[in-house]
């Protein structure tokens, strides 16, 4: 019972506070004026009326298509790289200072160095969530790596293991829950990104959406969108955490 | 014909900076074919010594010879079961064990090595749950599939590190009854190299026991032979005149070993003087 009541309670609370702020700031749409102008989109998720009047399922599609490949993009360069830093200290020595510099980066800092890169919009925004999702998972696959017991490493010797079966049979079943644990907060990183890039990059998604409607002048759409995102990746987060546990019990 | 040679093996770890010397100066001569113990008491250095003669650790001094060549990595033809088990937790127990057929016997299709596989773990009893994972079986179950995979590979030494350490008494007691089976069974003996700290299970499994000093610098004591038949039961040792004889010697030995290194450590303390130091002792051990 209080397990329902207390977040019900919660969202209530912060529906009041959005109303009350929308009475004192007139450009503020208040929840029900958001909810009118959006029940186009949220009632016909899967039309499309025009370049960027879309569906919210539409857009919510695109952006989740994009952040998908830049993330995958991501963990196919994160994870090896882990594992490399991992098994060999002489590498995590050479690369540690880089990784410390480079993982602060605003994806905002990296999407023109994209569009100078790779000339195109599209490329420079994957190239954006790649480079800003990916750490999380060099860093709990490198953790992943160093943790195995010793006691695996001897049966690897004892058994005479050749180091391509070590891998495929030790070393990789050994740190996965740890990896996941990487991929999970790699995937809300991408979909934090995904906005900014599309806001700079003006592809069209949730976030491009985002910015149009406020450059339109249509607030409420700007509210729909916010929220959007936030149920989109908190939605993300849950299954990467299901996947997660699943590998726990192993 | 021996076998493994072990010729004055040192070893000493290094913690910030003091240094604790585990193993000073021992030796020890494995014929082929025999079953040795080495006995002593928990931290001795036993499982250092043993994981030196695996070549899963260096040792600072001295050499481990097989069949006269110095040993280079991990043992060649050698099994090890560890007090722990170490058995990989994402793979079923006949996984575990095609494990090691797989790199033991490359020829083999994958269809042969899971029957192999399979018939390892039936010899240990363990026919019906080859399915299962590590954390579903019971500690003794573990320990079994861990003595199927020794055995899978159809070793030339054995080396046993605590096997039964972790089990409680009666389960122990049926598993050295099953791997004294187990080594007997074969045409040729394996020779193997076990660690316990329990004197009875080196009786009832070995040809030869080895006492060792309690640690730091412990060393190997004069051994001696268990001239009893086999097969062996653990009722039968308590009271055959020959074990009964055996256990006094190396529990004496034992005993003696740390009445003697009591005194040193005393002795060594600086600012005493040695007399004073050994009037401390207690008047019982000086009997």
């Amino acid at each position: 019972m209080v397990a329902f009541v207390l977040p019900v309670a919660g969202l209530v609370f912060a529906g009041c506070v959005w109303a009350a702020r929308s009475t004192a700031v007139p450009d503020l749409p208040s929840p029900l004026k958001t909810w009118h102008e959006s029940k186009l989109y949220l009632l016909a998720p899967f039309t499309t009326r025009g370049e960027m009047d879309l569906g919210i399922g539409l857009l919510a599609y695109y952006s989740l298509f994009r952040v998908a490949r830049g993330f995958l993009l991501g963990i196919l360069i994160g994870a090896p790289l882990g594992f490399v830093l991992g098994l060999s200290p002489p590498s995590q020595r050479m690369l540690d200072p880089l990784i410390q510099v480079l993982r602060p980066i605003s994806p905002l800092a990296w999407l023109p160095l994209g569009l100078v890169l790779f000339r195109k919009s599209e490329p420079a925004a994957l190239f954006a969530i790649a480079v800003c999702s990916m750490w999380p998972t060099v860093i709990n696959t490198m953790a992943g790596v160093r943790a195995i017991p010793q006691d695996y490493w001897n049966v690897a010797k004892v058994l005479r293991l050749s180091p391509p079966t070590t891998f495929l049979k030790i070393i990789i079943p050994a740190t996965l829950p740890y990896m996941f644990t990487g991929f999970r907060l790699s995937l809300g990183i991408a979909w934090l990104v995904i906005v900014a890039s599309e806001m700079l990059t003006g592809t069209p998604g949730i976030g491009g959406f985002l910015w149009q409607e406020y450059n339109s002048l249509i607030y409420a759409h700007i509210l729909l969108a916010i929220l959007t995102i936030g149920v989109v990746g908190f939605v993300l987060d849950r299954l990467m955490g299901l996947a997660e546990a699943k590998l726990r019990t192993v | 014909m021996t076998l493994i040679d072990v010729t004055s093996v040192s070893k000493t770890f290094w913690m910030g900076a003091g240094a604790r010397h585990v193993l000073e100066d021992v030796s020890l001569k494995v014929e082929r074919g025999e079953f040795v113990s080495i006995v002593g008491f928990m931290g001795c250095g036993k499982s250092t010594l043993l994981n030196i003669i695996a070549g899963l650790a260096p040792a600072d001094t001295g050499t481990v010879r097989l069949g006269g060549k110095a040993v280079e990595g991990v043992l060649r033809g050698a099994s090890i079961v560890f007090q722990n088990y170490s058995l990989l937790p994402w793979f079923s127990a006949i996984e575990n064990v095609r494990l090691a057929v797989a790199t033991a016997f490359p020829a083999l299709t994958r269809a042969q090595q899971i029957e192999h596989a399979r018939r390892a773990l039936e010899k240990v009893g363990l026919g019906n749950s080859v399915d299962r994972r590590p954390s579903q079986l019971s500690g003794g179950m573990r320990q079994r599939v861990a003595i199927a995979r020794a055995f899978a590979t159809e070793p030339e030494i054995l080396l046993l590190d605590e096997p039964f350490g972790a089990l409680d008494a009666l389960t122990r007691g049926n598993l050295q009854q099953e791997l004294a089976g187990l080594c007997s069974e074969r045409g040729r003996p394996v020779t193997t190299v076990m660690v316990t700290n329990s004197v009875d299970e080196a009786l009832l499994l070995s040809d030869r026991i080895v006492p060792m000093t309690r640690g730091p610098r412990a060393t190997l004591g004069t051994s001696v032979s268990v001239d009893i038949a086999r097969p062996r039961s653990l009722a039968q040792l308590l009271h055959d005149e020959h074990a009964v004889h055996v256990r006094s010697y190396v529990v004496e030995s034992l005993t003696d070993s740390v009445r003697r290194a009591r005194r040193r450590r005393l002795t060594r303390v600086d600012d005493a003087p040695a007399g004073e130091a050994l009037a401390a002792l207690p008047r019982r051990s000086e009997a």
